[in-house]
């Protein structure tokens, strides 16, 4: 009964705070709602049986990117800029399209939604999920290290392209 | 609601009463014992006015934070200005809940009474994910501001902590590598008994003495005086240099609240490192036994590494100059990022060959 | 227990957020972080579906869902940079030097 508590106060917490995102104009206030939409995340991760995904959750989205977001508002000086209205043609549609789509999804999930759960425990812990990935998944393990390393990379050159720009210049 | 355990949920109350009151209380004290080693390490009396050779200084440092005026600067967002000094707060006092401050022992009725506020199968992770929150507070306290200074002093304050996170997370690998699994209790269990060094010393089996441990007990360390902004690491908040960084425009309470989270911060991060490295609440040479004796004389012994750990933070910020920007970024990427993978290397080679 | 269909019906109301987020705003960074908000929302039902029938694959595929999005934030981030050092702001309606 009282994980039914939790599960609706953080489903409204996570839904709040994605609206938040999307309405509101300052680009900083967005990030931090998303922080806490992210945080809302993990606690449902929790109530799903997946404590180590909703700890990563928290370490990687909440405590790592969003603060990578951050950084880059602050440093384009962003913080103080208020984007101008979108044209209301667009809105209007943008709202109706995601309104129907977002409908009919959740129309079809009600319908044909299965209510009986396996019993039995879920073991998910760390151990668990790191023999899977070393047994199965060793693959796209090496793969995913050798794209963060791809992304690094691009990251700092693309960052780094005015300094370049001006050194054509000056010389 | 039928089948609710009373009786564990009243433990769990006086294990959460018991640590809050320790983890508050840190505050005053690390107060007073800053300031009389500070003055120790200067050769000046430092303060002793107030009641014996200075206890209730705090006291008065505490009565005068709550009766300053109360800011609110004209250009700040109100919203973000208030909440980021509890932002500070998460990482200071939810982190302790998953370090074992005593030995389990077993109860009158039979019960185990664990001395650990949430066991949980993921210890380490969380501990972590809540430290990757208290960025938020220094990044939000700085903007909120409206004040360049304190924007400057936020960034390179989060900047900092962020790049340290890294070379922390990874040398505690090498300590859960060896217990084999991320609960923190399984790690101190791992260090209780001793073992035999060239069949004549006989040393507690503390992580600190194996040599595979040094270089992670090295970077653990220091990466710990960079994440909770302490000297020689606290170039954020450098007095001389940025004003007060990004706490420049609190005052009264929420200062009072940034200062306090950095207090007990600095605890948790001697509890964690007493509790990876230095064989958490086991006394060495000395096997104790599972009752209250033992429990208490197991706290005892935590407390007092703890406080050895906390006295080497002041000694620390009085004795080493403090470290520029960039050579402070350059030595968490370059030195001390390489030297934590190497030693999950060398670690790994200990187990594998079964020397540790 | 929590019946499945819930945290999917949750996963569907956030992914929609997202994809109003995505249609109607004009700030690059904040479409960014819809783009974030669906894909949260897709590792729910990943997570959801993983305790439903009990597989741990599951679980891993939001492992490497994070990983990838991290990457993509890095990169992503730094291409908005890159716009923004050339025209100025972070308006998408005017990144539109190949539009005829």
């Amino acid at each position: 009964m009282i994980s039914f508590a939790i599960f609706f106060f953080f489903a409204a917490v996570a839904v709040i705070f994605a609206a938040m995102v999307v309405l509101h104009r300052n680009p900083v206030v967005g990030a931090l709602s998303l922080v806490a939409s992210f945080f809302a995340l993990a606690v449902m991760y929790v109530l799903l049986e997946a404590p180590f995904l909703a700890a990563l959750q928290v370490i990687v989205y909440a405590g790592a990117i969003m603060v990578l977001f951050l950084f880059v508002i602050m440093l384009l000086n962003l913080q103080h800029q208020e984007e101008p209205r979108t044209r209301p043609v667009q809105q209007f549609l943008g709202y109706t399209t995601s309104a129907a789509f977002g409908l009919a999804l959740i129309y079809y999930l009600a319908k044909y939604g299965v209510t009986k759960l396996p019993d039995g425990l879920f073991v998910s812990d760390a151990r668990t999920i790191g023999i899977k990935m070393f047994e199965g998944y060793i693959f796209p393990f090496e793969m995913v290290s050798i794209l963060l390393l791809a992304a690094i990379v691009g990251a700092l050159l693309l960052s780094n392209r005015s300094d370049l720009a001006k050194k054509e210049e000056t010389s | 609601m039928h089948g609710i355990d009373w009786v564990d949920l009243g433990l769990s109350g006086l294990k959460i009463a018991v640590v809050l009151g320790a983890m508050l209380n840190v505050t005053p004290i690390m107060v007073w014992v800053e300031r009389r080693g500070s003055a120790l390490i200067q050769d000046r009396p430092g303060p002793n006015r107030v009641g014996p050779l200075g206890l209730f200084q705090s006291f008065a440092d505490a009565l005068k934070f709550i009766l300053k005026e109360d800011m609110l600067p004209a250009k700040a967002n109100k919203v973000l200005y208030t909440i980021a000094p509890m932002f500070g707060l998460i990482p200071a006092l939810t982190t302790i809940a998953v370090v074992p401050w005593g030995r389990p022992f077993l109860l009158p009725g039979g019960r185990l009474f664990e001395p650990i506020i949430a066991n949980v199968n993921i210890g380490i992770l969380l501990i972590f994910a809540l430290a990757s929150m208290g960025v938020y507070g220094i990044v939000m306290a700085g903007w909120a501001s409206a004040n360049k200074y304190s924007l400057f002093g936020g960034i390179r304050a989060s900047a900092q902590m962020i790049s340290y996170e890294l070379s922390l997370t990874l040398a505690a690998v090498s300590a859960l590598m060896v217990a084999g699994s991320l609960s923190l209790p399984d790690v101190v269990w791992r260090q209780t008994g001793s073992f035999v060094l060239f069949n004549v010393i006989k040393l507690p089996a503390w992580n600190i003495f194996s040599p595979a441990m040094w270089i992670a007990f090295v970077v653990f360390f220091v990466s710990s005086f960079a994440e909770t902004n302490r000297l020689p690491f606290d170039f954020a908040e450098a007095e001389a240099e940025l004003v007060a960084g990004y706490h420049t425009e609190y005052s009264s309470m929420k200062f009072a609240l940034f200062f306090m989270s950095e207090y007990m911060a600095m605890a948790t991060m001697s509890a964690l490192i007493t509790t990876l490295f230095l064989g958490g609440w086991d006394i060495p040479w000395y096997n104790e036994p599972p009752n209250a004796l033992g429990f208490a004389l197991s706290v005892l012994s935590f407390v007092v590494k703890v406080s050895v750990l906390l006295f080497i933070f002041v000694w620390v910020r009085w004795t080493i100059p403090r470290l520029k920007y960039d050579l402070l970024m350059k030595l968490g990427w370059k030195v001390f990022l390489p030297a934590a993978v190497i030693n999950i290397v060398i670690v790994a080679l200990f187990i594998a060959k079964r020397w540790i | 227990m929590i019946p499945t269909h819930w945290f999917l019906i949750l996963s569907a109301i956030l992914f929609t957020i997202g994809v109003c987020g995505v249609l109607t705003r004009k700030n690059g960074i904040t479409i960014f972080m819809c783009i974030e908000l669906m894909v949260n929302a897709v590792n729910l039902t990943f997570v959801a579906y993983a305790r439903q029938f009990h597989q741990i694959h599951g679980l891993l595929f939001v492992f490497f869902v994070m990983a990838i999005a991290a990457a993509e934030a890095a990169v992503g981030l730094a291409i908005f940079i890159s716009l923004f050092h050339h025209r100025h702001t972070i308006d998408v309606d005017e990144a539109n030097l190949m539009r005829w």
